[in-house]
Order: C-alpha cells, then structure tokens, then sequence
C-alpha cells in the first residue's frame, strides 16, 4: 500500500512542479508530464501485480483532525477501477504536450497541470476509500479539480456557464449522497463500508436509490446526464477524454461500491439499474445522432455506454438475487470490462476529436468533410475507435458486450419478471449497437470521408507527434483486447470475485470462450487478409483511373451537394419522437426563382428541456422570497437572534 | 471433411440461387429470364475488368468490399449446411456472428459516404435505420430460440436436433419466428418490398444506390457478399422449415437444397405480385416483424 501512497505523491509533486515552473513553458510541460506519467506507471504496475498476484486485502488508516478516521483499503474491485485511471490519465497527458501549444496561457496551462494531478489523487483516493468521510472527501476534491479543468477556457461564456453546469451537478449529485450516508449512519452507526450490511432491506433500497441519484449525476445517468453535453465540449480535449473515459466512471464505482456493501438480496436493484441502464443506452444514443458538434455527440455517447454498463451490472444484480452464478458473474464481468474498454476508446475518440478541432477550428459536424486526406493518421486512429465504441469485433467493445449478452441469455432461464428484465436487456443491446453504429457511419462518413465541405475552413494538416502517438496506443490497446481478450477478461472476473457468489463461480468457463471469440476474431481477421490479398490479385497490372463521382447523369455536382448528418440522421430521430424534439425553422420555397433560403434543425434533449422547465419554475416561485435578502446587517442578525429564540422556546 | 465439403458446395452454389427468383419473376410477366449460370458470367466477366475510381474515395472505400465479404465468407463457415456440423461453431458464436455482419454493413455504408455523392449518401441512411430494426429482430428471434434450445450456436440449433422445426413441438411458436426471420431477411438482403434491386431510380434505392460507384473486381466483391448473405438466410429458413429428415446424407442434402430453393421461388413470388413499399412505411413493415417474434416469446413466459 505504501508503493501506491508514494506514486501518489510522485503525482502530487508533479501537479505542484506544474504550477511552480510555469514561466519556463516547455521545460514545466516535460517536468509535469514525466513526473505524473512516473506516477501513474507505478501505480499501473501495483494494481496490476496486486490484482493478479496479491493475496490478502490491504489496508491503512490514519486519524485526521482528531475526530475522523481516514482509512483505505484495496480489494479487487478497487484494483479494477485504478486501472483506468493509471492507463488513461499519463495518456492523456502524453497527448496535452502537443495540444497545449499556446505560450501565452502558459500560468493556465501550469495550473492546468496542477488541477490534473488533483483530480487524479482524488480519483484514487475515491477507489481506495474504506468509510463514508473518506470517500465523500475525496469525492468532493475530484468534483472541484474537474470543474477547474472544465473552465480552462474562462474568458467565454459558453464554458463559464457550462462550468456552472457542471458544478450544480456535482454538487447535486453530492448532496445525494451525503443524504444516503446520512441515512445509513442514523442505522448501522458506523461509517466503515463494512457496516451496512447490517441495516433494515427497507432503508437499504432507500439508500440505493439515493446512491443512484448521487454517483448517477456524476456518470451521467439519465436523466441527470445533462451537465455532460456542455461541459465536455466546453473543456480542453485530453481535460474531456479524462473525464469522459475515467472520472465518470467513479460514480459507476459508487455504484457498485455501495452495491457491494449494502449486499441486498432483492431483485428490485436489478431491475431498477436495468431499467436506467436500458433509458440511458437507447436515449444517449438517440440524442448522440441528433448532435451537430462532434464533441457534444461523444459526451451522449458517454451516455450511452454508461446504460450498456448500468445493463451488465443490472444484470450482475438480478443474478446474484437469483442465485444464478452464470448470470452474475457474466454480468459483472461484462459491466466492469466495459469500464476498463470506455476508457479506452473514449479518450481515443475525444483526442481525435480534439486532433481535428485544432487543425480546422470548428467542431460542427456538418461543416467539415474529406479529413481523412489530410489527416490520415488522427483519422485511421478515429475509424478504429468508432468502430470499438459500436461494439464490432474485432475490437475491444465488443467483447464486453458480448459477455453482457452471455449473462442475460442464461438469465432468459429464468421464470416471471427477471426473465422480462433479461429479454429487455438483450433487445436494448442490440437496438443500442445498431443505433451507435448508425451514429458512427454518421461522424466517421460526414467528417473524414467524402469532400470538405466548407471551403472557409483552414487547411488541416496531421495534428502534432505527441498526439498521433497517443492515439496509436489506445487503438492498438482497442484491438489487441478484441483479439486476445484473455488477460483483461480474466482482470475483471478477478475483481467481480469481491461479490461473495462470484467467488465460487468455476473461471475455466470463461476462458474456454475467450479463446474461441479470440479464435474467431483471429479467422476474421485472416478471412480478411485473404480477401484483400486476393483483390490485389485481381487489380495486379490493370490500370485503374480516377475520375469523379458517378451524380447519376448531373453535370454540376458541388460538395454543398453532399448528404450532412443531420439529413442522414433525421429518420432515425423522427423515429424516436416524442423522446426528441425536434425542432425547425424553415420556410419553404415560395417563388418561382427562389432566393435565398435558410433551414435550421436542432433535436433538443426532452430530459434537459423538461429539468430546465421544473428549475425554472422553481426559481420564479422562490424569486418571490427574495425581500427576505435585503442586504441589510443589521436585518440578518435580528433573524439569527429570532432563530435562537424560537429554538430555545421550542426544544 | 464432409464440413468442409458442405461449406464447398454452398459457396459454389451460392451465385446460383438469385436465379431462380429471376426466372420466377420472368415466368410470372410471361418473359423467358436470363440464363441460368448468368451470375457466374456477371463475376467472371468483372473480375476480368479494371474500375475507375472517383477523385473523392480513399482507402475505405476500397476496404468496403473486402470486408463486407470477409464478414459474409466467416458466416458461411458457421453455418450447418444441411444440417451437418460447420467447421466452426462455439457456445455464442450468433452473437458475434451477426455483430460481425454489423461491422460488413458498417463499412459498406462508409464506402458509400466516401464517395461524397448525395443519393448514396441517402442510401447509406435509409440502411443504417432499417438495419437497426431488423438487428433488434433478430435478436428477439435470438431470445425465442434459447428459450426454446438453451442453445447459442447454429449448430447447436440444427445439428443433431429437431427442436427448431415447424414439425416438432413448438411447430406452432416457431411460425411466428418463421415470418419474423422472413420479413428479416427481405430486409436485410434488400428485397421487394423494402428495397427494390431492380427499380430504375436512384432516389428510391437503398443497397444498390450505395454500391453506385463499385466497379469491377470490387462489384464483383460486393455481389458474392450479397448471395453468400442471402444464401444464409435462406438456409436459416429451410432449417426451420424443412420438413424432410432422411437418414442419406445426399438425399437429405438435396431435399436441404430443395428446401432452400422453395423460399427463392417465394422471394420471386412475392417480388412479382408486391411493389415496394413507400420508405415511411418500410419501418412499420420490420417492427411487424419484432412485434410477432416478441408476442413468441411472451407465449413461452408462462413455461414451454
């Protein structure tokens, strides 16, 4: 345990060398960026080791202001969720060196650094936490190191305001869970984990549903996920791809933390996480589709892939209130690779995403087009994570799917309402791979391929080394899990082990079919390299002009001509009316010889219209109040002394 | 080796199918149709060509066609032709199967895009919807059959088994999965009356638009995907269909065969007597198909 405290010291020295070197620019970013990276690869190899090889339990606690004690400790799910952490956060830093280029920001860019390492710590201390205060401490400390990250562009108003957003949320959220460990302390008084298992089941499913709520609006579950397509956007890209692949993934952690020590033994915490797993995977997408800026879309997405992972843990749930062992641990074990697999391809995505944004300026979908051209390295890296993030084999996505599907294919054995859940789970699967991948076609085929479509745009080149690099590691990482899946298959089994009927489950089953979808994907992989070679066979010695595209018989095509996204998505949101909104400005054509005509389209989020509707009214109802804050000193410390008088008369 | 040999066989047979809608077609207005080996002519004729590219395309337009018929060649391979074991199959391989045929849609519709041309842009939209319905479909079916089985595979489904056949004791449930695989695969293979293959207009297609710009060996690419996937599922059909179970291994291949060439002739039938539907109506026309495979699996809630 020591090792992990001193790599996280190694990263705290960093963020400080970060602030401290400030005005020597580069020398600050190679300082701050080794030094945490050192960091995070120490920590990397404990966990792993630990994870793999450790025996027991680590544990260490110390008192803190005389009244709390601090105490951590490591068991497998923990060493699960630092993974992400240790891979994605030096990743990301890796990428920033390039991304970070403006000198002139260059006091921001150290505090940049500084509130990196921050919320690294705190991400790491929020997995080790043992009891209640520490984990709300460090949960409060992540939440304030993002919303300084988020706000690095501070001088616009949009990111001010989506940093205001985010920070309502946070604190939201964080205002459920100290109600839950409020509520669980008034009955097993005590503020270790290892208390809970002792309260009434009624409470229990109380304080779930608050959990829910908390880690829910730090995760992005809908429909609390509304601070994710603002803030994402608004925040620097290696900041997004942090954020996105690994902080939210903490309010998965509390889920499955709280989860873990409450131990229920009733299906309806099953059937309630489905039911919010299924709502956040179909709609994320769906409002994914109707996004015209890229990186609002990958934060819907972030949406999604939450849902495919509330699904496995549902299904996790519902088996071990079942007692079926298949079930469980397929579920849990699919839920948290997804995880580890988000991670991945997600901060692959918003890295490329961030790649293009720098190079054109712009990150509205419908006015680029062609980049694969131009940028062919950040594009390939691109297609690679699209095609992951749909859950395609062979790549990485899909093997957590896959194990999601096994589990609630064995839960279709089941009698009465767990069997309904199980089917739900596998329709919702499947709805959800088609629609990501729809999406996918979209970004992937508007964006890179086809002609450019705004000719005002600056001309793109490849993005700088350092973040082509990065974005070669995570699509390698993508597909060498798609193909041998083995290793990390066999992580996230070894920490689903914490739940007590897991332990028992035999691991030779799922390793027979890791080799056989590893087999498989290995045989499409050849079929492929066959396929090809035999296409260049076939293409050898003839001569193949280039020409334009065929516009079936029109004569003056203009890339203006070309299908955007919003066109290629429109069927598929009317589709899902009224959950979308949609909403157009257009006139028509009214005269012979039209002139100019303009067309606006914008599908609106029905959960952010809906919230925004009930704060609204909330806050004209209390704007009535208002006399009551007056400004007057005088007046507050006559209510104070008012307040102490009615308390002591009363009580 | 009798795998391998059956796997032969259906590859080789494959092009000669779509035929046999053709002729009916022909039959049916009265006209003589083409000859039979047409489509082996149509490859050898484009394999034999060279393609013109357009100035807009880059690499995935290129890899569109080779990994839309990676992805059909690998589905072949698991599939019990005849009812005989594949030469691979694993507990689990339909999902990945069918993720795989995914990941073939998937860069047929980048291809398309790549060519920065409006209809097939257009095409690749109407197939990305359609396609997330059938998928949804499919995995109803999916549903249906492991409650029915327990089973995962293609070959734990047909091989050695006759618990998915319309003559066994679920005869009457399976029905409903028999018309749901059926809408399913005019669908995906983009038949009358989702998609008409055979319409002159490019605004109305949806695969043959998006396929505008192939030429030459990459065409022919792209057709032999087209029958191996219809083929397959054709083939899925008469396993569930197929009312003959014979002791010989060639008759009982060649009833399969018969079998296979029965829903051919009724793609052709309905092709003939159906137009196409209007594209607002296409989705109702899938979800018809989820909604009776669904209403299946609720009738085996109560206990099979």
């Amino acid at each position: 345990m020591n090792f992990l405290f001193m790599a996280l010291a190694l990263i705290s020295v960093g963020g400080l060398a970060g602030l401290l070197l400030a005005r020597q620019f580069t020398l600050m970013k190679l300082v701050a960026i080794s030094t945490i990276s050192a960091g995070c690869v120490g920590g990397l190899l404990f966990s792993l080791s630990q994870l793999f090889f450790g025996s027991q339990v680590l544990s260490a606690s110390w008192r803190w202001l005389h009244i709390f004690t601090l105490s951590f400790r490591l068991d497998s799910i923990s060493l699960f969720f630092l993974l992400p952490i240790f891979v994605v956060s030096p990743l990301a830093l890796l990428y920033s060196f390039h991304y970070l280029e403006n000198r002139e920001k260059k006091i921001r860019v150290g505090a940049n650094y500084f509130f990196f390492a921050v919320l690294v710590v705190a991400m790491v201390l929020v997995v080790m936490a043992a009891d209640m205060i520490t984990f709300l401490l460090a949960w409060e400390i992540m939440s304030l190191a993002s919303f300084f990250l988020v706000i690095y562009d501070y001088q616009k108003k949009a990111t001010r305001q989506a940093g205001y957003l985010y920070f309502i949320f946070a604190q939201g959220g964080a205002l459920f869970l100290f109600a839950a460990c409020a509520l669980i302390y008034s009955h097993s008084a005590s503020f270790t984990f290892a208390g809970f298992v002792a309260i009434p089941d009624s409470v229990k499913l109380i304080a779930f549903l608050l959990v829910l709520s908390g880690c829910g609006s730090k995760a992005g579950v809908l429909p609390l996920h509304i601070w994710l397509p603002y803030a994402h956007p608004a925040a620097p890209s290696h900041v997004s791809a942090v954020m996105s692949g690994v902080m939210i993934k903490m309010g998965i952690y509390g889920i499955v933390r709280f989860y873990l020590a409450l131990a229920p033994t009733s299906a309806v915490f099953g059937q309630i996480t489905i039911v919010l797993g299924a709502l956040s995977g179909i709609l994320g997408v769906v409002y994914a589709l109707g996004q015209h800026d890229i990186k609002r879309l990958l934060a819907y997405h972030s949406v999604e892939n939450i849902g495919i992972i509330l699904l496995g843990l549902g299904v996790g749930m519902l088996g071990v209130a079942t007692g079926n062992k298949t079930m469980a641990a397929f579920g849990f074990a699919g839920g948290l690779l997804h995880v580890f697999n988000h991670s991945l391809f997600k901060s692959l995505l918003f890295m490329g995403a961030g790649a293009l944004i720098q190079q054109t300026g712009t990150a509205m979908i419908d006015r680029l087009g062609g980049l694969l051209k131009k940028m062919p390295l950040t594009g390939s890296c691109f297609l690679v994570g699209s095609i992951a993030i749909s859950g395609m084999p062979p790549f990485n996505g899909f093997i957590s799917e896959f194990l999601i599907y096994y589990g609630a294919f064995y839960g279709l054995s089941l009698t009465g309402v767990s069997f309904i859940f199980s089917a739900l789970v596998i329709i919702s699967l499947a709805i959800i791979g088609g629609l990501a991948a729809a999406c996918f076609s979209k970004v992937v085929g508007i964006v890179f391929l086809g002609e450019p479509r705004d000719a005002s745009l600056p001309a793109a080149s490849e993005a700088g080394g350092s973040m082509i690099l990065t974005q070669f590691v995570l699509a390698g990482a993508c597909l060498i899990i798609g193909v041998w899946p083995d290793y990390p298959v066999r992580a996230a089994f070894q920490a689903s082990r914490a739940i007590p009927l897991i332990a028992e489950f035999e691991v030779a089953q799922f390793m027979t079919l890791m080799v056989n979808l590893s087999r498989t994907a290995a045989l499409f992989l050849f079929l492929l390299i066959m396929v090809a070679g035999f296409r260049k066979l076939l293409y050898a010695g003839k001569d193949c002009p280039q020409t334009g595209t065929w516009g079936c018989g029109f004569t003056q095509p203009t890339v203006r001509m070309q299908y955007t996204g919003t066109s290629y998505a429109d069927s598929i949101l009317d589709f899902f009316q009224p959950f979308v909104w949609i909403r157009k400005k257009y006139a028509g054509i009214g005269k012979i010889f039209p002139g100019s005509i303009s067309y606006d389209t914008h599908a609106e989020d029905v959960f952010a219209n809906g919230l925004s509707l009930i704060a609204c009214s909330i806050t004209s109802l209390l704007g009535r109040l208002r006399w009551i804050q007056h400004g007057n000193i005088q007046l507050y410390i006559a209510y104070i002394v008012v307040t102490i008088i009615v308390l002591l008369a009363f009580f | 080796m009798e795998a391998v040999l059956s796997f032969c066989f259906a590859v080789l047979l494959a092009p000669f199918f779509p035929v046999v809608i053709q002729k009916v077609k022909a039959g049916i207005a009265g006209k003589q149709g083409p000859p039979w080996l047409i489509n082996y002519y149509t490859v050898v004729k484009l394999l034999r060509k060279g393609s013109v590219y357009s100035t807009s395309t880059s690499f995935v337009f290129k890899l569109g066609p080779v990994v839309s018929l990676a992805a059909s060649l690998l589905l072949m391979l698991f599939f019990p032709w005849a009812g005989r074991a594949p030469i691979c199959s694993f507990h689990g391989d339909v999902i990945m199967l069918f993720y795989l045929m995914g990941l073939g849609r998937f860069f047929t519709i980048l291809a398309a895009l790549d060519t920065a041309s409006p209809f097939e842009g257009m095409g690749a939209a109407r197939e990305a919807f359609f396609s997330v319905l059938a998928e949804a479909t499919i995995f109803c079916i999916l549903i249906l059959f492991f409650r029915l089985t327990g089973s995962l595979s293609f070959a734990e489904f047909f091989v050695d088994t006759h618990l998915l056949n319309l003559m066994d004791t679920h005869g009457a449930l399976l029905l409903l999965a028999v018309v749901g695989l059926y809408i399913v695969m005019l669908t995906e293979n983009s038949r009358v009356p989702v998609d008409d293959p055979a319409t002159h207009l490019e605004l109305t297609m949806i695969h043959e638009v998006m396929i505008l710009d192939h030429s030459g060996p990459d065409l022919a690419l792209i057709e032999i995907g087209a029958w191996f996937k219809l083929l397959f599922y054709a083939a899925f059909l008469s396993c569930i269909i197929n009312p003959f179970q014979v002791d010989n291994v060639f008759l009982n291949g060649f009833l399969f065969y018969a079998v296979v060439v029965f829903v051919y002739i009724t793609i052709g039938v309905v092709e003939s007597c159906m137009a196409r539907y209007k594209l607002e109506v296409v989705p109702k026309f899938i979800l018809k198909a989820s909604i009776l495979v669904l209403f299946g699996i609720i009738l085996t809630i109560g206990g099979l």
